[in-house]
């Protein structure tokens, strides 16, 4: 496989603010590679600093192996599509997806030929004609889509396209968009700040705090194995508890302090005594017979949406369970609830890092 | 009160200051077909009772308005077209940049719009004069106007730039624009409105344009007709009716045009600062 987007060493300034932080990437060609990351942790940043928009202050940037540092985006043949679509106001649908052929001197009859193929497969040939203010939300989004497709970039750079659209059309988008990647053999890279939509498009996520890459690699990889604390609270919905725990004297224990002190076996050996957090995710925590289980928990809140139950504890450190049988727990109650040792993430007690 | 009793008396407030407030402009026109006698009419009359409609081609005649009008156009075009060309720009630049100069920029810019005309011209006449620009009046006049209305058109203008969301513009540039192409292709024709509003402003500005011309132009054959009306004044002046008549072919053109494009330069001045 070869590299399509490369980045080493890239640093971002503005004035005495550090966006971002020693950036390593690489893409594939043909890899759908989502960012993902809490507002403000550099994912925009980098994006259009892929795309030319900003100018990266230190570093490497290439695209197809040719050195992208100072080359405006004119000339950097990749498309973006922007949150707000971007759709210019005073052209139509058709003059907006030609915009790019024409800036090159493609001739007029070749450009609408292009224009009308690519409207074609995205839906758009009865709306050619029509305005952006004439389009509703999702065609809208399907203008911008078609506006980057018709070109044939080297990459696309969608900057969180979907935050617009309302739910429904949001999951609907998402496969679509993702069946499109694949149908061109294009290399993608998706920003949001939605892990669901990282988690269900992307071949490779990467998550971002601060600047700074916290992990990168496979969903599945990331949602198995979080490197930090901050990856594991971050990836998976609802999100993982944090409790705080010590490790026993036999070192194969966990003492979890969750209002009581419980136990939990590992099934991996930890220097006794030390300070750690457990994480366990909501959906690993199942229901076991009175007396079976690890954890007795009096019960807080319980939050049906019909296909699973979230049920908050009434404990010091609140932990939260998705059980997906339908249970009559009511608040109040003592449950018994057991984790698997294989489900247990530990992390450092202070640095956060997985142990 | 009820709502609907409250909304006629507004009405009605409202009617009796417009009707002060355009009296001047009713007077002008009735005055200007009065006959010498009826001008001087005691109690005043407030309709013509013969509406003398020979004035307006005795005054076009006597006093060659349409050469006087004829310098009114080019003083106004010339400093509407010199203020377009250079404050598009400028506005531009105020639009997409901010930091601590631009700030100071803008000030100085509101500064310059708060000096009077009145003011003004002492410094620019000695300026012209030794530069020589007095041997093309007409010239100097243009540059002092545009020097005078830039500040309003740019801060106006730049208004209706801050309104085209910068997005578009990256989406130019991302699509294979240059920043002067996506400048042109792009931003331009969103802000064209705007820009033309402005520039309508800036022009019945400059058409009436007074304190400069008078100032600036000596030579009778060269001056705007805001000077050539006041050369109508004098201690014993008592034709009211040509004064009145000269005004009225002077002012009605550019009330035709504001009250056709009245709609468009009011959503125009507001369309940029409202969202």
């Amino acid at each position: 496989m070869t590299k399509q987007i490369e980045l080493s060493g890239v640093n971002k300034y503005y004035g005495a603010f550090h966006a971002l932080k020693n950036i390593e990437l690489s893409i594939e060609k043909g890899s759908f590679v989502a960012l993902v990351g809490p507002s403000g942790c550099g994912k925009s940043t980098l994006l259009r600093s892929l795309a030319g928009l900003e100018s990266i202050s230190t570093g490497d940037l290439k695209i197809a192996g040719e050195l992208m540092n100072n080359v405006p985006p004119r000339k950097r043949d990749i498309a973006m599509v922007f949150q707000s679509y971007a759709l210019y106001p005073h052209m139509t649908v058709e003059q907006n997806l030609t915009y790019s052929l024409r800036i090159r001197g493609v001739p007029k009859a070749e450009a609408k030929k292009a224009a009308e193929e690519v409207a074609a497969t995205t839906g758009l040939s009865q709306l050619l004609g029509r305005y952006p203010r004439e389009l509703s939300g999702g065609q809208r989004q399907r203008v911008a889509m078609s506006r980057a497709i018709i070109r044939h970039p080297k990459a696309f750079l969608f900057d969180e396209p979907l935050s617009n659209l309302d739910a429904a059309l949001r999951v609907h988008m998402r496969k679509e968009i993702r069946t499109l990647h694949d149908r061109l053999g294009a290399t993608s890279v998706y920003v949001t700040h939605d892990q669901i939509e990282a988690m269900t498009m992307a071949d490779h996520v990467v998550v971002m705090k601060d600047g700074v890459i916290e992990q990168q690699g496979a969903p599945l990889e990331l949602y198995d194995r979080p490197a930090n604390k901050f990856v594991a609270g971050f990836i998976g919905s609802p999100a993982m508890n944090f409790v705080p725990a010590v490790v026993g004297e036999d070192g194969r224990s966990l003492a979890v302090d969750v209002g009581e002190k419980q136990t939990i076996t590992l099934d991996q050996q930890l220097q006794p005594g030390r300070r750690v957090t457990a994480g366990l995710r909501p959906e690993h925590l199942h229901f076991v017979e009175p007396g079976q289980g690890v954890f007795r928990l009096p019960v807080g809140i319980v939050e049906s949406t019909g296909s699973a139950t979230y049920i908050t504890t009434a404990t010091a450190a609140e932990v939260t369970i998705v059980e997906t049988a339908r249970r009559p727990v009511k608040t109040g109650d003592i449950i018994d609830v057991s984790i698997r040792p294989a489900d247990v993430h530990v992390f450092d007690g202070e640095t956060g890092l997985r142990v | 009160m009820s709502d609907t009793n409250r909304n006629r008396l507004m009405l009605v407030i409202a009617l009796i200051m417009a009707a002060i407030y355009l009296f001047p402009l009713y007077w002008m026109y009735i005055t200007a077909l009065k006959s010498g006698s009826e001008m001087f009419a005691t109690p005043p009359s407030f309709w013509p009772s013969e509406p003398q409609w020979a004035t307006y081609a005795f005054v076009w005649e006597s006093r060659g308005m349409g050469r006087y009008l004829w310098n009114s156009l080019v003083i106004a075009f010339g400093s509407v077209t010199l203020i377009t060309v250079l404050g598009v720009g400028c506005a531009y630049v105020l639009a997409r940049y901010r930091n601590v100069w631009v700030d100071i920029g803008l000030f100085l810019i509101l500064m310059l719009q708060v000096l009077p005309a009145s003011l003004m011209i002492t410094p620019i006449f000695v300026g012209f004069s030794q530069l020589g620009m007095l041997n093309y009046p007409r010239l100097a006049v243009i540059i002092a106007i545009a020097a005078k209305s830039m500040p309003f058109f740019v801060v106006l203008v730049r208004a209706t730039f801050m309104a085209v969301p910068q997005e578009l513009e990256e989406a130019a540039l991302v699509d294979g624009n240059s920043r002067v192409g996506a400048f042109f292709n792009i931003v331009l024709p969103l802000a064209r409105n705007g820009i033309l509003v402005s520039a309508i402003l800036i022009f019945m500005q400059a058409f009436g344009e007074f304190v400069y011309s008078k100032s600036i132009i000596q030579a009778v054959e060269l001056q705007p007709a805001s000077v050539g009306l006041n050369s109508f004044m004098g201690p014993n002046t008592n034709e009211w009716n040509n004064i009145m008549a000269y005004a009225t072919i002077y002012v009605t053109p550019i009330l035709a045009i504001f009250v056709l494009l009245q709609r468009r330069i009011v959503s125009g001045l507001t369309s940029g600062a409202i969202k």
